[in-house]
């Protein structure tokens, strides 16, 4: 294993894990009945593989900053539900296909659900908790709301972050580009047209979006 | 109560929904929860020889691996000795998930890992490695349309009135065959379920459910527990379109493992899985026969469908229903039948068989019209009918003559030129159609309790579920009617099974059922407002009847003396009224016919060289009674229409037969609608009480704005192009010239 | 997932000796890599990310523009380099995925994105791609989204990108680093047909990393035109799509650019088509011809049958559309 800047996170990282992978305590967990394994001090061996298998990763949520301890194989969407319990952030089909997910990292909106949460280390993602100033609603929040752009509620999320961003971008200029640079985020509740009435009112009402 | 339901109200739970506070089912975060996922069978018939799950349950994390191997028995699936056998599926089989070593259709459970964290339940249900014996299957409808059975009971029984062959002697004659793929709900958020147990004899749920009361049935009959000792609460359901109205088998799975582990179990599926396990719109073939005169009376018509069921259990719905009812016409057959194939069951999909058979005979009635050089909405006049020819009794109200016209009028249906392929925009081909949808509206039996505090707050519960239409905000506007509060002041709670029950969200029956509950319970309110007010009011209140009070905006009114509720229960040293009040229809429902209709228009633009369309406009009309929530229910419209042009144009689940494997089961392949397909779309509604069905005049909605939609589709692509499309979708490869 | 390990590499020599063990992989914008790891299509045991290389610019350089390897797909779509000189690439950007994963995507991950054949994804059948030798499940399966030119008996699957076909109608070249030199190659040539090994999309070697793409300056800005036609108006792989370009001086056509996507296991540039339409005029006759010339060769495998004609059509409308004249 090279360790050309010993120290830096990214290199204890990935020795942990090679210790983890070469630990004769986890082979032997591995070749262990699992009847013994369970009859093992409760929850022990299973704590020193997590601790092998985790790195450490610092990252900004909704201007808070996290020190967190997470497997490379953490997405940032089960990262955010599952651990930060920010449920907001929803899964609607884990693999970049409906936009359910979609969050800010460094202002940009992605996919969560193909985003490995290690590769945020040092960003700033912003959800849906993220986005009213504490009891105001983003102004886009609020069109939502008006224009009743959502019916079950579950793309509604994803489908505000990104319309937050399609304003940003400067890609809802009309109607038809709203419609274009939407269609990353899927609603089955068939919302669409109040979604652009909505993205296109919060553009043009002047507010800082 | 001034005006009647006027005012455009903002959904209830908006705020919760924008803000990403609104919690659906997986969100509930309990203490030790685990992670379950599930491993499926590879083939599609057989059985498993050997299943391999040693590295699963070594694999780090992992607490179980539950095979049919080591499934805890399901007490409820035992067969019990006092009850007559339930007849056998069609198809012969029985499926219990993790019952035996059969496997009975691709992407069957055949393992469920329980981990202390997702990833890790996920890597070793990876592990696990099966090997079959495989036998031989059947996936394909059309390759066994002649082993069609008829379904037992009244849904299955074969329909005749007049003459079935009279449409063979009619002056113009259409016979035309419609096929409609496998269609999948695919609501936005995943299935599954939180299962929690304390101790043996009572467990929690959080549920992605219809109905919390089906749900804790379901839970009771399986685990032979009390009613008080099962708890649902699926206060939040991303989307279900029909998929949420049962329990499926891995529900059940999901509670077992938790009682044998003896922490909570969260199962969420995959997408994938979402094709295999939680039902889907059947594939179908449909038959329409018509005769007509030259003049355009109906003279016959025959309406046959065969549909597809699961070899373990039937599935039959009303596809053939429309055509017993919407047309006058002396001379009516309709056949119903359904092939058990090698295939999970499907379940009701919005609209359902309504919405399969609409698709049929709408398109074949606009083909009839153009048999005959007619509008096709002068085709649908010359037919229509006051009275329900299939049961000979009124319609409960039926405003579809206006309905025709409000909508023609919008889109300019009349000033369009009816030839086929006359109308061009650039090089693209313009074409407007139209259609109808029917579905039946009915009134159920529900449950609704309702406080009044003496902090000037009402609050109203029942055990209904809402799926997204709005029930809520549906229901605090039916509040505000009777009992005047303002709707901040009113909050209403569902999706709890310990509510006052309410039956499922489906059928388009929440608003007449649920909502005639809340109607009833704060009318049993306002009584009893007035008798506190008669009997201890004092002098005030001397001489005066029930007839002379008031209610508005929280206040109750007599003559020139207005006291607040509120401060009326202060005086009276009443922290609270409350009432639970029962609702169910009575008999003079039983003397109409009672549906909901809607009719819709679309205009097209096909481009002939790559053919590709698009849905330019789309205007939908329903009569539905009265409109209780504008917003939400204009909602519910465009919401009907957006999954109808993914019905028309794009929707269709695909079995390689060979592997008997859903090939697209994902949402880059299988194709919902996306913002770029979905045009503006003007709904209008009729607006006028249905004097029968409730006190609110409320007719459902949900199926009828889906119901026939994609026929208006197919129609204005043949006025566009002169290519009549029967096999959904219309795909471009189906267009090209 | 399987558990593997992660390295964040900042310098091309780190990343090149990180990714040189057998199951290590490169991780870039990650909106294919993660994905087919979910579906254990690809289980690689080290992912070693190089989003911090520095390839992370578009330059203007003496004879065109250069695209560093690690651009996002929808920063490269709205560059002013790219859209004033390049605006076919602009469009066919733009046309891929969603705004969300353009803005993940980057150009040379773009480059290597697996096909989105069905059967590749499934792991439970057959495919010559995912598990050499062991059978091409679409051939005789469900072959609506496959390909008609450079097939084999071995694979009939199609490259998905957008960009690709965009990059190989402009001559593009993509420069390759191995840590201790560089080549360069022309972008037609970087993508490979299925042949006997449909397991390799192109000729990147193991321990090779693309660093940027560059794009000659042209004359064909003002007439280009990316045409996709797909299932749904958006967010939808190409049924069938066609990059056309053309300098028209004069009323002449000096010189033509056309490449599809959609049809083959690489983007289909239409050469012969092209020399064709060099010196004509660019009527519908013309384009007529040159669209029939594209199709030599084509064959269909069943349900993509349709492609026989959906494809001269699409070239004979994204020509028109270039040309800046509906068709009619």
């Amino acid at each position: 294993m090279k360790e050309k800047n010993p120290g830096t996170e990214e290199n204890k990282g990935s020795s942990r894990r090679t210790f983890f992978k070469q630990s004769s305590a986890i082979a032997a967990l591995a070749l262990t009945p699992v009847s013994i394994v369970k009859a093992s001090e409760k929850g022990l061996d299973e704590k020193i593989a997590s601790a092998f298998e985790k790195m450490p990763l610092r990252v900004e949520i909704n201007s808070k900053a996290y020190s967190l301890e997470v497997e490379p194989r953490v997405t940032l969407l089960d990262l955010l539900r599952e651990q930060l319990h920010l449920t907001g952030t929803k899964k609607g089909c884990d693999h970049g296909q409906c936009g359910a997910c979609t969050v800010h990292v460094d202002g940009r909106r992605v996919n969560s659900c193909l985003t490995l949460a290690v590769t945020t280390e040092g960003k700033k993602v912003i959800t849906i908790e993220g986005l009213a100033k504490g009891e105001e609603l983003h102004p886009v929040q609020q069109a939502f709301i008006q224009f009743d752009g959502f019916q079950c509620g579950y793309c509604t999320p994803g489908q505000i972050m990104s319309a937050v961003c399609c304003i940003r971008e400067g890609h809802a200029n009309d109607p038809d580009q709203v419609r274009e640079f939407m269609s990353g985020n899927i609603c089955r509740c068939g919302a669409y047209s109040n979604i652009v009435d909505a993205v296109m009112h919060a553009k043009k009402g002047g507010q800082q979006i | 109560m001034g005006q009647f339901f006027e005012d455009p109200l903002d959904r209830v739970d908006g705020r919760l929904k924008v803000t990403g506070a609104a919690r659906y089912f997986a969100e509930y975060d309990l203490p030790d929860m685990t992670f379950a996922v599930m491993a499926t069978s590879a083939i599609t018939r057989g059985k498993i020889l050997t299943i391999d799950t040693k590295s699963a349950e070594r694999a780090p994390g992992v607490l179980d691996v539950l095979t049919y191997l080591n499934m805890p028995s399901i007490p409820g699936w035992q067969s019990d000795p006092s009850k007559p056998a339930p007849q056998a599926a069609l198809g012969g089989e029985r499926y219990r998930v993790l019952g035996s070593d059969q496997i009975l259709f691709n992407g069957q459970p055949i393992a469920l890992v329980v981990a202390d964290s997702l990833e890790r339940a996920q890597y070793a249900a990876s592990l696990i490695k099966a090997t079959y014996q495989k036998a031989s299957f059947e996936t394909d409808l059309e390759k066994n349309k002649d082993k069609g059975q008829t379904v037992r009971g009244p849904r299955g029984a074969d329909y005749n009135r007049g003459d079935a062959n009279a449409y063979k002697t009619a002056a113009v004659q259409l016979e035309q065959e419609y096929t409609i793929p496998i269609e999948t709900h695919n609501p936005m958020e995943l299935h599954g379920i939180i299962a929690s147990w304390k101790g043996n004899d009572s467990i929690t749920v959080y549920a992605k459910t219809q109905g919390v009361k089906s749900t804790q049935q379901s839970l009771m009959n399986a685990f032979k527990l009390d009613q008080k000792n099962v708890q649902v609460f699926s206060e939040f359901v991303g989307g279900g379109f029909g998929m949420a109205l049962r329990t499926w088998p891995q529900e059940i799975l999901v509670a077992a493992a938790a009682k044998k582990i003896g922490r909570p179990v969260k199962l969420v599926m995959s997408r994938d899985q979402m094709f295999t396990m939680v039902g889907y719109r059947p594939f179908s073939i449909q038959q329409i026969k018509l005769g007509s005169t030259k003049e355009g009376q109906l003279t016959g018509l025959v309406h046959e469908a065969l549909s597809q069921t699961s070899s373990y259990e039937d599935f039959a719905e009303g596809t053939v229903n429309m055509s017993k009812f919407m047309y006058a016409c002396d001379n009516v057959a309709t056949k119903y039948r359904i092939v058990p194939l090698d295939i999970g069951v499907p379940i009701w999909m919005r609209g359902p068989g309504e919405a399969t058979g609409a698709f049929a005979l709408e398109t074949a009635m606009d083909e009839m019209a153009y048999k005959l050089n007619m509008d096709p909405i002068a085709l649908r006049l010359k037919n229509y009918t006051e009275t329900d020819p299939e049961r000979n009794r009124p319609y409960s109200s039926k405003y579809v003559k206006e309905a025709y016209q409000l909508g023609a009028e919008k889109i300019g249906w009349f000033k369009r030129n009816p030839a086929p392929r006359s109308m061009k925009d650039g090089e693209w081909l313009v074409g407007y159609g139209m259609s109808s949808g029917v579905f039946n509206a009915s009134r159920g039996e529900a449950n609704c309790r309702a406080v009044v505090k003496d902090d000037g707050t009402l609050l109203l519960q029942s055990a209904a579920s809402d799926i997204g239409p709005g029930t809520g905000t549906a229901m605090v506007q039916i509040a505000h009617e009777v009992l005047g509060y303002p709707v901040d002041k009113i909050s209403f709670e569902l999706g709890n099974s310990t509510f006052p029950p309410a039956p499922s969200q489906g059928g388009s029956t929440t608003t007449s059922t649920v909502g005639s509950a809340v109607h009833i319970a704060c009318s049993s309110l306002k009584n009893k407002i007035v008798n506190l007010l008669l009997e201890k009011g004092g002098s005030d209140y001397a001489g005066k009847t029930a007839a002379d009070f008031t209610f508005s905006d929280g206040n109750v009114r007599a003559g020139n003396v207005s006291v607040s509720i509120a401060s009326l229960l202060k005086q009276q040293n009443l922290p609270a009224l409350e009432v639970t009040e029962n609702s169910k229809a009575g008999p003079d429902q039983q003397k109409y016919s009672m549906y909901s209709f809607s009719i819709h228009f679309a205009e097209v633009r096909v481009h002939p060289k790559t053919g590709v369309v698009r849905v330019k406009r789309v205007v939908t009309v329903a009569d539905s009674g009265k409109i209780i929530s504008p917003k939400t229910a204009a909602s519910q419209m465009i919401g009907g229409v957006t999954g109808g042009i993914g019905m028309a144009l794009m929707e269709e689940s695909v079995i390689d037969h060979r592997y008997g494997r859903f090939i697209n089961n994902n949402f880059a392949d299988y194709h919902v609608p996306v913002s770029a397909d979905i045009p503006h779309i003007d709904t209008i509604f009729i607006d006028k009480p249905d004097p029968v069905i409730n006190p609110m005049g409320a007719k459902g909605m949900g199926e009828i704005a889906l119901i026939g939609f994609a026929a208006a589709v197919g129609n204005a692509v043949y006025h566009a192009t002169g290519k009549r499309i029967r096999e959904l979708p219309i795909t471009p490869d189906k267009l090209i010239e | 997932m399987n558990p593997f390990d992660y390295k964040r590499v900042t310098t091309l020599k780190d990343a090149i000796s990180a990714v040189k063990p057998a199951a290590s992989v490169f991780l870039a914008g990650g909106t294919n890599l993660i994905d087919l790891m979910k579906r254990g299509v690809t289980a690689p045991e080290t992912l070693v990310d190089i989003n911090n290389l520095p390839y992370n610019k578009i330059e203007k350089t003496a004879t065109g523009i250069r695209i560093g390897a690690m651009v996002h797909n929808s920063d490269a779509s709205e560059h002013p380099l790219v859209t004033e000189n390049f605006p076919l690439l602009s469009l066919a950007l733009k046309s891929g995925a969603s705004p969300q994963l353009r803005n993940m995507a980057t150009t040379g991950g773009n480059m290597n994105q697996r096909t989105r054949c069905g059967y590749f994804y499934d792991t439970t059948m057959p495919c010559n791609k995912r598990s050499p030798g062991s059978g091409c499940s679409a051939i005789g399966g469900y072959t609506r989204m496959h390909a008609i030119f450079g097939t084999s008996e071995q694979c009939i699957a199609v490259h998905p990108s957008d960009m690709c076909v965009g990059l190989a109608a402009l001559d593009a070249t993509v420069t390759i680093s191995n840590g201790k030199s560089e080549k360069k190659i022309l972008f037609t040539d970087y993508h490979r047909l299925p042949g006997t090994d449909p397991s390799k999309d192109n000729i990147l070697q193991k321990g090779e990393l693309i660093t940027a793409v560059d794009i000659p300056f042209n004359k064909l800005a003002k007439n280009a035109y990316y045409l996709k036609i797909r299932d749904r108006a958006s967010y939808a792989f190409a049924l069938v799509s066609v990059a056309a370009a053309l300098d028209i001086q004069n009323g002449l056509i000096q010189s033509a650019r056309l490449a599809m996507g959609g049809v083959a296991h690489k983007p289909w540039r239409l050469f012969e088509a092209e020399n064709m339409l060099q010196g004509k005029r660019p009527t519908n006759d013309n384009f007529l011809s040159a669209a029939n010339l594209a199709m030599t060769g084509a064959k269909s495998f069943g349900a993509n049958q349709f492609k026989l004609k959906l494809a001269p059509n699409a070239i004979l409308e994204a020509l028109h559309l270039a040309a800046g004249k509906s068709a009619s």
